[in-house]
């Protein structure tokens, strides 16, 4: 999600979630933008003098690009909390991930058909390429999967270099995996959605050659080797660093870098800033961006204005409101391109009336769609027109029906025995702030129909506890599933066994189907079932469906590169200047 | 040609309302309405608090909108004749919300106020009543005074956050925090004010005459020692108002969209550094403007309880500065 700030310029820690992982650490805060104007020129003057007080100095702001044009300085909500993923998912971590450390594969990258300077994953089923996947090598150089589907093969480009000299083998990325299997972070997550459970499923064949083996055919075998949360070690390092108490270096990989990344970490402060230096050994050469500047500066006002006065050249998770204004603004850009998020509401299934399906149905024909698009989301969001991310290979909206329709909504209520409406509960998270608008609008119009929703705005340390407990009628959620796969989308949210099931939704075929999706590579076959998976989920509306928001990027003009991933992080080594 | 001070006291009504009034109300009365024409500014704290607590109550008869309903379609739209006060990011009309929210603000802290005045001021009366004595009454009256030290030493603010944490977020535990946090000052105040009474000859002859403790506190002590309570009230009143708004705008008060000031300020606090400045602003000068009302009158009844400027004011020479 772009933003999601607190009530208070104070620092709350709230949280967002990827794929259902808890996203803390995050200084979230609520807005305190400038726009540039004449009237709002004194408290933007003394927001950004505050700020840029914070700052590295470069000289004056104006010329900071000029003097120092392969240096880029992020204004980001908070620095990484840890540089090891496997424990850690917040925002500032993420970034880091992805120019400390390389994967095997990556999709090629295609221009968004929306936004013209912007690059995007091609991760569209593609029946022509080997595996219907437009996949790149990165650190391997080959791949293979067996005829029946159970065998992944990669062979390693040879003569690739870790931060610390150390060679790529197949040794690193079997020691990378098996760390999984040891530790409860992201690993038993990763590993279990290819159902590796064993060592021995990943077997060395070679110096430079690793193989997976999986029971059954497995469609995520290679996506999982792009995903962001499988980046490949350095095991030499992690070895030598390794103690009998911390055999899988999580305390050396917290603070350093042991990777074949872009970059490597120089200065980690955390709340204040961290630093990070372009690797001239790397073997894709060395990126444009000699040094990122990754700055703590928790107003996202703070963060506008430094960006409006160049001090910066990325200004993170602004709020709605923000990007149209600094839109505006000359020598910033702003692009908003469609991404992997989702929010919405979810409606407990175990709970009454909710565990009516018309009564979940007339909650979403209730909401006024197009009015939150409009005036919370500034059009920076769409509908959500379905149940899997829209840019997701086989998602449909041809199951779409709730386009608001009180009347609609009203009959269904009665149908369902609730003629004269209900009384319920929507919480919402004090740290995202466009679910209190949405709240009220939604509340509005429910009034309309008889339904009385009191809102519930619950801080955001506990937000979290709420919606994992699963005892609430009706709470927001804000999610993303990393990897685009209809599977692997469907069997977060969808799947009763799933933890991520927060709404309580139980439905045996549309378990059936999910599975047996996630064990066939006929891309036809999974279209067919993921399309019934879809249209069983949006007839039983386990959500009140409501925006995919975009992943909006507010930059400096000059600053070129944006490329988008799912894993909605930046890439440093992907800017330059133009 | 205004008349010097001490001539505008002393000199007669000439309006014929002004005179009718006079006539029909009793000499306290007629020295109040004195003392406003004499010093109007502190009748500007009346009007103030007058005007809020009537606009309040008609505040449904004579708001346009609902002040709950968002309308998307005209959402952050600035003053205009269909909204004076403009509206919202939700849409939602902030002149409709700023007169309904003192309905809130004000009985939160009006009860809250009243509660811990009463439960305070009781407590005083026996603590002070009981101070220096001997046995398990004078303990308990040390007990409670330490106990009053301790909850003034934590920060109010904290404290009120803390107490609406533990009993959930509604009216009821805003009352309950408000009054909570304020019974220490009623204490205090009660307490100082008993350990001068309880020793006067009136005390002592209820005392020798066998009549017991507790009447002698409610008949004879209470009655004498309350003033500086009432004056307390009304600033009290004021500072509450600025604790429920502070509460809610940090999101520990009133749930939205109920209209209440500090989360109106709160909701459109984003809204300011972007331009709209109206669903903030509004209500935060509705709030400031309230609480000076009370600031007045609390200011007034302070002047009016000080015998020596009550004295100085009816010989009509110039008034004492005050010591605020």
């Amino acid at each position: 999600m772009e933003s999601g700030q607190t009530i208070l310029d104070r620092p709350v820690p709230s949280y967002r979630t990827i794929q259902g992982f808890k996203v803390e650490s995050m200084n979230q805060r609520r807005n305190q933008t400038t726009a540039g104007l004449t009237r709002r020129a004194v408290i933007k003057s003394a927001s950004a003098a505050a700020a840029y007080s914070l700052l590295p100095k470069f000289g004056t702001s104006e010329t900071f690009a000029a003097e120092q044009p392969h240096t880029m300085v992020i204004a980001a909500p908070a620095t990484p909390q840890s540089l090891d993923h496997e424990f850690d998912v917040s925002l500032g971590t993420i970034d880091a991930v992805g120019g400390l450390y390389d994967n095997l594969l990556e999709y090629e990258k295609i221009p968004d058909s929306q936004v013209p300077d912007a690059l995007r994953e091609d991760i569209a089923v593609h029946s022509d390429k080997p595996y219907n996947l437009n996949l790149k090598g990165k650190l391997a150089e080959k791949w293979e999967i067996s005829s029946d589907g159970t065998v992944a093969r990669f062979f390693l480009r040879q003569g690739v270099k870790s931060n610390w000299g150390n060679e790529l083998t197949a040794d690193d990325v079997k020691w990378t995996w098996d760390r999984k299997l040891h530790l409860t972070g992201l690993g038993p997550f990763q590993t279990g959605v290819l159902n590796i459970t064993r060592e021995d499923q990943i077997q060395l064949e070679g110096r430079y050659v690793v193989s997976f083996h999986v029971p059954k055919p497995n469609p995520l075998l290679l996506k999982q080797m792009v995903n962001l949360s499988n980046p490949v070690y350095d095991s030499v390092k992690c070895k030598q660093v390794a103690t009998k108490d911390d055999p899988w270096a999580h305390k050396f990989l917290e603070n350093n870098t042991a990777g074949f990344g872009a970059y490597v970490v120089s200065q980690l402060v955390r709340g204040q800033q961290a630093v990070f230096k372009a690797r001239s050994d790397y073997y894709r050469g060395k990126p444009y961006m000699d040094t990122v500047i990754f700055k703590e500066v928790p107003t996202s006002a703070t963060r506008l204005s430094l960006l409006q006065g160049g001090s910066v050249d990325i200004a993170q998770f602004l709020q709605p409101l923000e990007y149209t204004t600094v839109k505006k603004v000359g020598g910033v850009s702003v692009d908003a391109v469609k991404a992997s998020f989702a929010i919405w509401v979810e409606l407990n299934a175990k709970m009454q009336p909710f565990d009516n399906v018309k009564v979940r149905q007339a909650m979403n024909y209730a909401l006024p769609r197009e009015e939150i698009l409009k005036a919370v989301f500034q059009d920076l969001a769409d509908k959500q027109t379905g149940c899997i991310p829209d840019i997701y290979p086989d998602f449909t909206d041809k199951f779409w029906t709730y386009d608001t329709d009180l009347d609609k909504a009203k009959s269904l209520l009665a149908e369902a025995g609730f003629k004269d409406g209900f009384k319920t509960t929507l919480s919402y998270d004090a740290g995202n702030p466009v679910q209190e608008p949405i709240a009220i609008l939604f509340q509005t119009a429910l009034r309309k129909i008889g339904v009385e929703i009191i809102l519930n705005k619950v801080p955001a340390a506990t937000f979290y506890d709420f919606v994992t407990k699963r005892q609430q009628s009706l709470i927001f959620y804000l999610d993303s599933p990393w990897v685009p796969d209809p599977g692997y989308s469907t069997q977060l949210y969808f799947n009763s066994k799933s933890y991520v099931d927060y709404s309580n939704y139980t439905n045996a075929e549309v378990d059936d189907l999910i599975k047996s999706g996630l064990q066939t590579l006929d891309p036809t076959v999974r279209n067919e079932t993921y399309t019934k998976v879809q249209q069983i989920v949006m007839s039983e509306a386990p959500w009140v469906f409501i925006a995919w928001p975009r992943y909006v990027l507010a930059r400096r003009s000059n600053l070129k590169g944006f490329t988008y991933y799912t894993s909605n992080n930046l890439r440093f080594q992907d800017f330059y200047r133009s | 040609m205004p008349l010097p001070l001490e001539n505008r006291f002393n000199a007669e009504p000439t309006s014929a309302v002004w005179s009718l009034i006079l006539e029909r109300t009793g000499y306290g009365l007629r020295y109040f309405v004195q003392f406003l024409r004499v010093y109007p500014g502190y009748a500007a704290g009346y009007v103030i608090v007058l005007t809020v607590a009537v606009v309040a109550a008609v505040a449904p008869l004579i708001a346009p909108y609902s002040p709950v309903n968002a309308d998307a379609s005209v959402y952050l739209q600035p003053p205009t004749l269909s909204h004076v006060l403009g509206t919202d990011s939700t849409g939602m009309d902030v002149f409709s919300r700023v007169i309904f929210a003192p309905r809130i603000d004000l009985a939160i802290a009006v009860i809250g106020t009243l509660v811990s005045s009463i439960v305070g001021s009781s407590i005083g009366a026996w603590v002070g009543y009981f101070q220096a004595t001997t046995g398990i009454r004078s303990f308990l009256s040390s007990a409670i005074m330490r106990a009053a030290d301790v909850l003034q030493a934590f920060p109010v603010f904290v404290f009120a956050i803390a107490l609406v944490a533990v009993f959930g977020q509604s009216i009821n535990s805003l009352v309950l925090a408000i009054a909570f946090v304020n019974i220490p000052i009623y204490l205090r105040l009660m307490r100082s004010q008993v350990l001068r009474i309880r020793d006067m000859r009136y005390v002592e002859a209820a005392y020798i005459l066998g009549v017991p403790d507790w009447v002698i506190i409610g008949r004879h002590i209470m009655p004498n020692s309350i003033a500086p309570v009432l004056a307390q009230l009304s600033v009290n009143i004021g500072w509450s108002i600025l604790l429920t708004a502070g509460l809610s705008f940090v999101g520990a008060g009133v749930r939205a969209p109920t209209p209440e000031w500090g989360s109106m300020i709160a909701m459109g606090f984003p809204n300011v550094m972007t331009g709209q400045w109206w669903p903030s602003v509004f209500p935060g000068l509705a709030l400031a403007i309230t609480v000076f009302g009370f600031a007045l009158i609390g200011a007034s009844i302070e002047f009016l309880a000080d015998p020596r400027r009550r004295r100085t004011l009816a010989s009509g020479k110039p008034p004492l500065p005050t010591q605020a």
